[in-house]
Formats: C-alpha cells, sequence, structure tokens
C-alpha cells in the first residue's frame, strides 16, 4: 500500500513502538554492516517494494555538519536493497536553496553512493497531487506533495540530530518539511511557517508518515541549528519503526525533554508514542549515550 | 565544442522537450509548469536564428495564456488554485507579446495588489510586542514579494518582481508600481548579508551573519542593475567574483554568468565550463537550468530585457 492510501491511526490504538540505538563512532568503520544488521531487527516489509530515503538536505555543507551523512545515506540504501527492495530512491526538497545539485555536489554523494541518476529525486521540482489535510493541525486545508513521495510503498525519513532555533528540535517529523515542493511553495517553504511550524509538521506527517525513521546522530549540531550551529559528536544512529518514538528518544539522547517539544508532545497523542512504556528500547540504553545538547535561551524549557 | 554551438544544440533539446500543450515540464516527459515554460520561453526568443513566429514559440505562449487564472495570477502548478511567484515570470517573458497585452496588464496588476502580510501595518505594530522581534533585524517598513501571497518578502520573488516591471514602460505598469519598486529596492538593500550577497533573505538570525548564495545574490543584482549606484552593489558583485570559482553547479554559475554580463564584467576563471557540461546531467537538474544555461552561452540573448543592456 503506498504512502496516499494509508489510514491515520491514533496513538493509543497503536502497539508499543520499537527503538534502536546503535553507538558508532565515526562514517568511516563498519557503517554498512551495522546498518544491514539493525535494519535486519525490524523485519520490514520491503521485499520487492520501492523505497525513498528522505535525507535532511538543509543546505551547502562542505564540512559535512549540517545535512544527513551521505556515508549514512550510503549505507542505508545498501541495506535495502540488501534486504530486497526493488528500488531505493533517495529524495529531498532543500528548503533555503533551490540549487540541489550544488548541495549534493558539497557534500560529494556520488563519492559515496555512486551517480544516482534517476533514482535522486529533486522534490521541489516533482510532479505534485493535491492531499487534502484531514489532522487540520495547522490553518492549511490541504497541500500539493510531490507524486513521488505518495507513490512510494516505504518512506524513511533520515535527519540529522538537532536543535532548531525555531522548532526547538529538528529530527525525523521535521525532516519532513522537505518533502513540500518549492517549485509551489518556494524556498523557504515560508507558507508553513505562517500556518505555524509546531502544527504544519503536525499535518505532512499525517499526510506523509514515514514508517521508519533513522537519525544520523554520529555528528550532531547543537545550539543554533539548523544550519548556524555548533557541531556535536553524539555518535549514536537512532533508528525505529514510529518516528515519533524515534524523535522522543533521540530528544532524550541530547538531554531534552520530548513531552515539552509542542509538536512532539501532540504528534504523542495523534502519529505515534512519546511515553518511554511505550517504546520498546533496543541496543543502547538511552542513559549510556545521552549527550547533553546546548539549546537557545528561547528552548531553556526543554532541558531535562 | 564552442559555447555558440554548445547553445544551439540545447535551444534544439529545449525545442525537442516541449510537451504537446505548448509547455516545458521540470524534466522531460512531465507535466508542463509555468516556470520551466518560461524559462524555456526566454532561452528560445533570445535566439537569433528562432523566428518570432515559429510554432514552437507560438505554443508555448499559448499554454502561458490558457494557463493564466482570472484573477491575472498564474500557478506554479495547473492543480493549484492559487497564484503565486511564477506570475512574475509569466508576465516579463510575455511583454513583448502584442496578442498577451491583456493578460499581462491583468498580471501586473495582481503583482501589484500582492502585499506580503508581515509588512502589513497590523503585523508591524504587533512586531513591537512579539516575544521573538529580536530573532531577525529586518526592517519591516519596506515590502517586497514573497513566493506566495500574503506571506513574507523574499529576496528571489522580490528580483523576479522588479525583474518583470523593468520589462515595461510606466505608463503600462499600475499607478502603484512605481512605489512598490522603490520599496523593493530598499528590501533588497536592507537583507543583504553583512559581507555581501544575498541569502534568500535572512541576513542575520539571532545575531548570527547568515551567509550568501549564489543564485539569489545574482537574481538580486540582475533586477538592481538599473537602479542608482550603491556600495552594497558593489560589494555583492564583489562577493560573487570571489565566489564564481568555486562553483560547482551548471545552474548558479548560468545565472551568474548572466549577472556579470549585466554588470559588463569578465566571467573569472571557473572550476566547471558550462558548455563541457553533459545533456545528460542538465536535463537532471531540470529544464530551467538548460534553458539558463543556453541564455548564459548566448551573447545576444534579450532577456531580461536590460541583461548587457
Amino acid at each position: 500500500m503506498n504512502i496516499r492510501n494509508r489510514q491515520l491511526i491514533p496513538s493509543f490504538q497503536r502497539p508499543p513502538s520499537r527503538v534502536l540505538i546503535r553507538k558508532m563512532a565515526d562514517y568511516e568503520h563498519e557503517l554498512e554492516t551495522l546498518m544491514y544488521e539493525s535494519l535486519r531487527e525490524f523485519s520490514l516489509p520491503v521485499l520487492g517494494k520501492t523505497v525513498l530515503l528522505k535525507p535532511n538536505l538543509v543546505g551547502l555543507d562542505p564540512l559535512g555538519i549540517m545535512n544527513t551523512h551521505p556515508a549514512v545515506i550510503a549505507a542505508t540504501r545498501a541495506s535495502f536493497l540488501r534486504l530486497g527492495a526493488e528500488r531505493v530512491l533517495v529524495g529531498d526538497g532543500p528548503a533555503m536553496d533551490r540549487d540541489t545539485h550544488a548541495i549534493l555536489e558539497s557534500v560529494h554523494l556520488d563519492e559515496f553512493i555512486g551517480k544516482l541518476g534517476r533514482e535522486f529525486c529533486d522534490l521541489n521540482l516533482d510532479e505534485v497531487e493535491k492531499v487534502v489535510l484531514e489532522t487540520r493541525a495547522s490553518k492549511l486545508k490541504e497541500l500539493f506533495l510531490p507524486k513521488t513521495v505518495l507513490g512510494v510503498d516505504f518512506l524513511v525519513s533520515m535527519p540529522k540530530l538537532k536543535t532548531h532555533h525555531w522548532a526547538g528540535v529538528t529530527l525525523s517529523l521535521k525532516n519532513m518539511f522537505g518533502i513540500v515542493p518549492g517549485s509551489c511553495y518556494g524556498w523557504p517553504k515560508n507558507v508553513l511557517h505562517w500556518a505555524g511550524i509546531d502544527r504544519s509538521i503536525l499535518d505532512i506527517n499525517a499526510a506523509a508518515r514515514p514508517d521508519f525513521a533513522i537519525v544520523d546522530g554520529i555528528l550532531g549540531m547543537e545550539g543554533n541549528g539548523p544550519i548556524q550551529g555548533t557541531p556535536k559528536a553524539a555518535r549514536v544512529l537512532i533508528l525505529g519503526n514510529d518516528p515519533v518514538a524515534v524523535d522522543a528518544t533521540a530528544c532524550r539522547v541530547m538531554g531534552l525533554r520530548p513531552e515539552k517539544v509542542p509538536y512532539l508532545a501532540r504528534a504523542g497523542t495523534m502519529l505515534g508514542h512519546v511515553n518511554p512504556t511505550k517504546i520498546q528500547q533496543l541496543g543502547e540504553s538511552v542513559a549510556s549515550v545521552r549527550m547533553p545538547f546546548a539549546v537557545l535561551r528561547e528552548f531553556q524549557q526543554l532541558v531535562a | 565544442m564552442e559555447a555558440g554551438h554548445c547553445a544551439n544544440a540545447w535551444l534544439a533539446v529545449l525545442k525537442e522537450i516541449q510537451n504537446s500543450d505548448g509547455g516545458w515540464g521540470y524534466h522531460e516527459d512531465t507535466q508542463s509548469r509555468v516556470e520551466p515554460t518560461c524559462w524555456a520561453l526566454s532561452a528560445l526568443c533570445s535566439d537569433r536564428d528562432f523566428g518570432p513566429d515559429s510554432p514552437v514559440l507560438d505554443k508555448a505562449r499559448r499554454y502561458l495564456l490558457a494557463n493564466q487564472r482570472s484573477d491575472g495570477s498564474w500557478t506554479a502548478s495547473p492543480e493549484m488554485t492559487t497564484g503565486n511567484w511564477v506570475t512574475s515570470l509569466a508576465c516579463a517573458v510575455l511583454a513583448h507579446e502584442a496578442e498577451a497585452q491583456g493578460a499581462i496588464s491583468t498580471g501586473l496588476a495582481w503583482l501589484c495588489q500582492d502585499y506580503p502580510f508581515d509588512s502589513s501595518p497590523w503585523m508591524r505594530f504587533l512586531h513591537n510586542f512579539r516575544r521573538d522581534s529580536h530573532i531577525s533585524s529586518h526592517n519591516d517598513s519596506y515590502r517586497g514579494w514573497g513566493w506566495t501571497p500574503r506571506t513574507s518578502s523574499w529576496v528571489e520573488p522580490t528580483a523576479f518582481a522588479l525583474l518583470a516591471m523593468q520589462e515595461f514602460k510606466s505608463s503600462q505598469l499600475p499607478p502603484v508600481a512605481s512605489r512598490r519598486r522603490e520599496l523593493a529596492v530598499r528590501l533588497l538593500y536592507d537583507r543583504m548579508c553583512p559581507g555581501g550577497g544575498w541569502n534568500c533573505g535572512n541576513p542575520r538570525v539571532y545575531g548570527v551573519p547568515g551567509g550568501a548564495l549564489v543564485l539569489p545574490t545574482s537574481w538580486a543584482l540582475i533586477a538592481l542593475r538599473s537602479s542608482s549606484e550603491h556600495k552594497s552593489k558593489a560589494l555583492s558583485l564583489a562577493w560573487l567574483e570571489a565566489e564564481i570559482p568555486k562553483i560547482n553547479s551548471p545552474g548558479s554559475l548560468a545565472v551568474a554568468s548572466m549577472c556579470l554580463a549585466a554588470y559588463g564584467k569578465k566571467l573569472p576563471a571557473t572550476k566547471l565550463n558550462l558548455h563541457a557540461c553533459s545533456l545528460e546531467n542538465l536535463l537532471e537538474d531540470g529544464t530551467h537550468v538548460l534553458a539558463w544555461v543556453c541564455l548564459a552561452l548566448n551573447p545576444s540573448r534579450t532577456w531580461p530585457a536590460r541583461i548587457g543592456g
């Protein structure tokens, strides 16, 4: 069943979610093996399916500090192919700079993954389809979303572990802003800001809910993220079958309280689980990898 | 291959990938959209060997005219029901079409009535009481254009609206156009990054200077080409000249090249050569990028009217 045909199930009707934390010192060693082994633990229904990886490609990033690292994208793509996926597309619609080619060049994606050609989709330029927003969390009644996103069988949100100067944190739910096409809404996608960032995050994720989330926390960003923050090596990957639970866990790893992040608190009632008793923790414990991230003064209430 | 030959070959490709409805999609065999159609039409119109009566151009113009909304605007995608930033591009590219004068008048009227909401008197009043008013340092009395109606001013849509208006004599523009242009030019200078150049329109966030980007900088400079001299223009042009050797994508290099040409400046040595780009890569980047490259390689280009002019 592709993304456009999914029904929204409220959180209280959902089974417990599974989130896996893996320690990973850097981007160079055994990443593909570790990713494959990690994904295998979830028995994902991807055999013969089309998978879309949605990394966070926010801007030119020659130092590799603000975007999902290409090594993580490459390892994930290879792992999904090994798990039997027929196609594994990579797609994003960068929000601040429309020159997606320049962004990809700046992170040397080709060197890690080979030439993707049409297996990469610039979601800013994709054909679009009207989606009525049934959750009505924001003032938006509808959005025009990329057909590629709506048509895949399995959607993976792949953010970087970062704090955010407007939303508090930017993880797998906020990462989905990148599916909103710039050709329709601009660079940045300002209509989402006017509709309320927190509420728009809920509407977008309800309309195109990722099936899985993989947070690149090997090198994260603290402070004035998502672009101008300070690199922070948390040395973890956080994966799971519920993007809300993954984000809540990522917050806890950053020393932040997910229930105090407004959009996560509401997502915990409609899109997934924030409550730790509803999250089956696999791999490392949160306590063993916790690394407090600095936040701007405006978000001190998030600090645990 | 020489630049001229490349441009001719790629213009032929542009012709080939025109959709049967007369428009172009962002990629080959995709649904026609206003933006790529405008850029493809601009590139083809700028070609000396291409007669104005060409059926390709005629079909493209008809596509644009058929897709104008009754309020005068154009939408980014046919499914959308609200006009937006592409209206500027459509007005600009149709500016010199005798058949399109009625459409253009309503398009320009729509543009001039489209005020960003963030700089409305009410929002400026409220701004005084907002706890987050320190996040950015914009002067909200200046008003440009947004990507979408009734939102906020941003650099590129403001530049596109200015470029569109430059295609017309004052007598062809709505009476309020002169004031809007004045405010928009001020807005662009206000939004310039501290070291020169522009990004999307956030020169500082939480007091931290934002980095400039090639495309917004180039479009802003092209739009400011005819405005009076200003130290910010010189600073931004210097930023762009320093950045050009590092550009690694055809789209940015093409627009930056057009910008330097507009200021009569020579392109410095670059690591990327436009005429050495592969057609396959250009088509992957999009029809608009292919069209920009054709425009950049065409010394006789005629759009925007004042470029090189």
